[in-house]
């Protein structure tokens, strides 16, 4: 068997990182560790052929963070407190009742408050981003095989969740070129909503039904068929990614 | 090894019972087959063998369940893991890790085994079941047969006494089907295991069953041996359809014994039926179509026309490039290379209301095209979309289905009824083609024959073609009249009907291979072809 990180790695390097970024404030190193993290991605995910449902997961959170830094740059603009300095543009101010007072929607758009919006879209994009690199790096799976077993209930409901949410990306795009097909061309969200959401219900209930009467959280004591072992490569990662947060704090606080 | 003793079972804010005191007893060795129409509650019977229902779905249950002694209704479904394995009715769905040699140990580590024993059990289970070489395999990327034997595999590692599958065929070709059901018999065989099993396609579990449990509308069910049940069952493979229709003094559950009971209407030499076809006209033209997705080629250099009036089963192995075939005729992506016209135009240039009227496509699971709250308002919808008077939608479903309620909401129909909704979707607007991919999956034989009246006269009277992408070989056999399997990105036959299912045993409909060598697929077919043939004789 090939030899793989110990499911823990890739998720402490991941935390480390997001502290990092939430620490250094600079859009320039979000962006860094973004592109590192899709290189680590890109680079293990080209020899595998045997590709999991989970190795999309951080091209369908680029596309995500893409809609956020938008709406989040949108609404950072529009509505809010006024942020003085270089005006680019003004829109006209809405007028609101009195109870709402302290709230503007519209005014002058300044290039500081352009440019904050905008990076604190980044700074949420590259939190999302690098969770979901964590996930294409090992499937979540792996990650809860490691739990204890007393939080049985709280293993149910994330397996569940983490085996579902995958599926979910694939029906929608499923039920949406059906739907096409059938001429429903604009019908919006509602219509795929539906169907997804029924679907993902039975897959819920059926998976459950599959752990319980497979044993699952019936033993107290759980064993374990191969014990994950921390290598070295497994320390280098994490303490490469812990070097961030001074980096962070250093360069670019 | 399994007593039902006076079960009844009633789930909440329903009106009917689903069981009413049912008490039978399944013997230690024993592969007991169950069946019923949709609805029926196969699925809640084998459900409450390990005590999924009522413990999990919720439900009233009167009575007792037991089995190997312990009553169901103390114990929990996960207590029962050591004595029963289940296998649910999509494997995909019950799969809990990602990898074929994790999944097998989940259970064991659940139950908390030692080390060393699970290392043995996995061995044992990779080999019992030829899974070896797919051990470090993701399981997303496995075919539908092997994903059963994983299933399969995950359920028998805890050494079950029971194994309970839910239409553990339904979605395997022929001979994936067989390759489950055999190895499925070798351990009733070999390791005394009990085996219960409910299936639609009875043509293909017939032969391994030892009794069949055969659940009415009404909630009573019967147990006896398939030859007694299958005399007056309307539920039957194409056999015994076959024997009734020829007033035989015994119903056989497999080919051999038909074959000899029917022996003395095979000595005539069957008259060669000189059918001339009329040139049709082509609607779906295809020249030359490859199709790539990355690096993996998925139709290869594909030349092949479609003509109006005809109905085609295009058969293959999942992933055989199927879909991807139909996906190009619908015109979801542009191909790779090579051109496809529907009806002399581009498919993937469609829109709208032109778009409805020349290609009609069902996918493989229906209710994707269901999105409104009740059957009325997804008619009216499709009138709208289609520009048809108001009501006319609701009518030719009513024509399908007498019995359906207008009102309901289209998740709580039978499978059935839900595929004659969306077939009447989809058929109001008169598409030059309709296609359906896999429209036989969970159906009973009352709704098959419907879907196959519904096709031919489709077909037929309207002269539309007609495409299916199906791995029911009796399906096939009653309505297409042309075959063309695929394989690996080629078109390796195509041909009559005829001629390309009796090429293969495996792909042969089960009348044919009582009939061989007369050419008649279906029991329909086999009487008009015994009765000309014994006229000629006669007036000779």
């Amino acid at each position: 068997m090939k030899k793989t990180f110990h499911p823990l790695t890739w998720w402490a390097g991941a935390i480390a990182a997001a502290i990092a970024v939430s620490l250094a404030d600079s859009i320039a190193f979000n962006l860094a560790v973004v592109g590192g993290m899709s290189f680590l991605v890109y680079r293990s995910n080209k020899f595998v052929i045997d590709k999991t449902s989970w190795s999309g997961g951080l091209w369908f959170a680029l596309k995500i963070s893409v809609i956020i830094i938008a709406i989040r740059t949108f609404i950072g603009i529009a509505i809010g407190v006024p942020v003085p300095g270089t005006t680019l543009f003004e829109l006209p101010i809405l007028h609101l009742p009195d109870w709402m007072a302290g709230i503007r929607v519209g005014g002058a758009i300044t290039q500081e408050r352009l440019f904050f919006a905008l990076s604190e879209g980044i700074q949420i994009a590259t939190l999302i981003c690098i969770f979901a690199a964590a996930t294409s790096l090992t499937s979540p799976h792996r990650l809860l095989r490691q739990m204890p077993v007393f939080i049985y209930e709280f293993g149910v409901a994330l397996v569940i969740a983490t085996s579902v949410l995958p599926q979910l990306v694939t029906s929608a795009s499923r039920i949406k070129t059906a739907q096409k097909m059938r001429g429903i061309e604009r019908r919006g969200w509602k219509g795929v909503a539906l169907p997804l959401l029924e679907e993902s219900l039975a897959r819920s209930l059926d998976l459950a039904a599959a752990m319980d009467s497979r044993g699952y959280g019936y033993s107290r004591q759980r064993s374990r068929y191969r014990r994950e072992k921390i290598a070295s490569s497994d320390l280098t990662v994490i303490a490469g990614a812990l070097a961030l947060i001074p980096l962070s704090l250093v360069v670019f606080a | 090894m399994i007593t039902f003793d006076n079960v009844s079972l009633i789930y909440p804010h329903s009106l009917r019972t689903i069981f009413e005191d049912l008490s039978f007893t399944i013997e230690e060795g024993e592969m007991v087959l169950v069946i019923g129409g949709t609805g029926s509650g196969k699925s809640s019977l084998l459900r409450l063998i390990n005590g999924l229902v009522p413990h999990h779905t919720g439900g009233i249950l009167a009575g007792d369940v037991t089995v190997d002694g312990i009553s169901t209704s103390l114990t929990k479904p996960g207590g029962l893991a050591h004595l029963i394995g289940i296998v649910g009715q999509n494997p995909a769905h019950g799969f809990v890790t990602d990898t074929v040699e994790e999944e097998l140990v989940f259970g064991m580590e659940a139950l908390n085994f030692a080390p060393d024993v699970m290392r043995k059990r996995v061995e044992e289970i990779l080999d019992l079941l030829s899974l070896a070489h797919l051990r470090n395999r993701s399981i997303s990327t496995l075919s539908g047969g092997e994903q059963q034997r994983v299933a399969i595999g995950s359920a028998l590692v805890l050494h079950p006494k029971v194994l309970v599958l839910d239409e553990p065929t339904s979605a395997l070709d022929p001979i994936a089907a067989e390759e489950v059901l055999s190895i499925l018999h070798r351990l009733v065989h070999d390791l005394g295991l009990t085996v219960v099993i409910s299936e639609h396609k009875l043509e293909r579990v017939i032969g391994f069953a030892d009794r069949i449990i055969s659940i009415s509308a009404d909630g009573k069910a019967e147990i006896d041996i398939p030859e007694e049940i299958l005399k007056r069952s309307p539920i039957a493979p194409p056999i015994v359809h076959l024997a009734r229709a020829l007033n035989l003094d015994s119903v056989g559950t497999s080919v051999r014994e038909v074959r000899r009971m029917t022996s003395h209407l095979r000595d005539f030499t069957p008259l060669a039926s000189a059918e001339q076809k009329d040139e049709l006209q082509t609607v779906v033209a295809i020249e030359k179509l490859s199709h790539h997705y990355g690096e993996k080629v998925a139709l290869r250099d594909i030349s092949i026309t479609f003509k109006a009036g005809e109905i085609t089963a295009v058969m293959g192995r999942n992933g055989a490039g199927k879909s991807t075939l139909f996906k190009s005729i619908v015109g979801f992506h542009n191909p790779t290379s090579g051109t496809v016209l529907v009806a002399g135009t581009r498919p993937s240039d469609l829109s709208g209301r032109e778009r409805l009227s020349t290609v009609g496509y069902i996918p493989q699971e229906p209710s994707d095209l269901l999105i409104h709250a009740s059957v009325e308002k997804e008619c009216s919808a499709s009138d709208q979309d289609n520009g048809l008077e108001d009501g006319s939608t609701f009518a030719f479903l009513k024509r399908l289905t007498p019995t359906i309620n207008g009102q309901a909401h289209p998740r709580d129909l039978s499978e059935g009824q839900r595929l004659s909704l969306v077939l009447a979707l989809i058929l109001c607007s008169a598409p030059d083609v309709l296609i359906m991919d896999e429209p036989t999956r969970g159906l009973d034989y009352q709704a098959k024959a419907l879907l196959v009246d519904t096709l031919i006269s489709y077909a037929r009277n309207l002269g539309k073609c007609v495409l299916i992408a199906t791995h029911d070989v009796e399906l096939v056999a009653e309505v297409a009249d042309r075959v063309v399997f695929v394989a690996d990105g080629d078109i390796v036959a195509d041909g009559p009907t005829i001629d390309v299912l009796l090429s293969s045993p495996a792909f042969a409909p089960q009348v044919a291979k009582v009939m061989s060598p007369a050419p008649w697929l279906t029991v329909k077919e086999a009487l008009r072809g015994i009765a000309s043939a014994t006229g000629a004789e006669s007036s000779e």
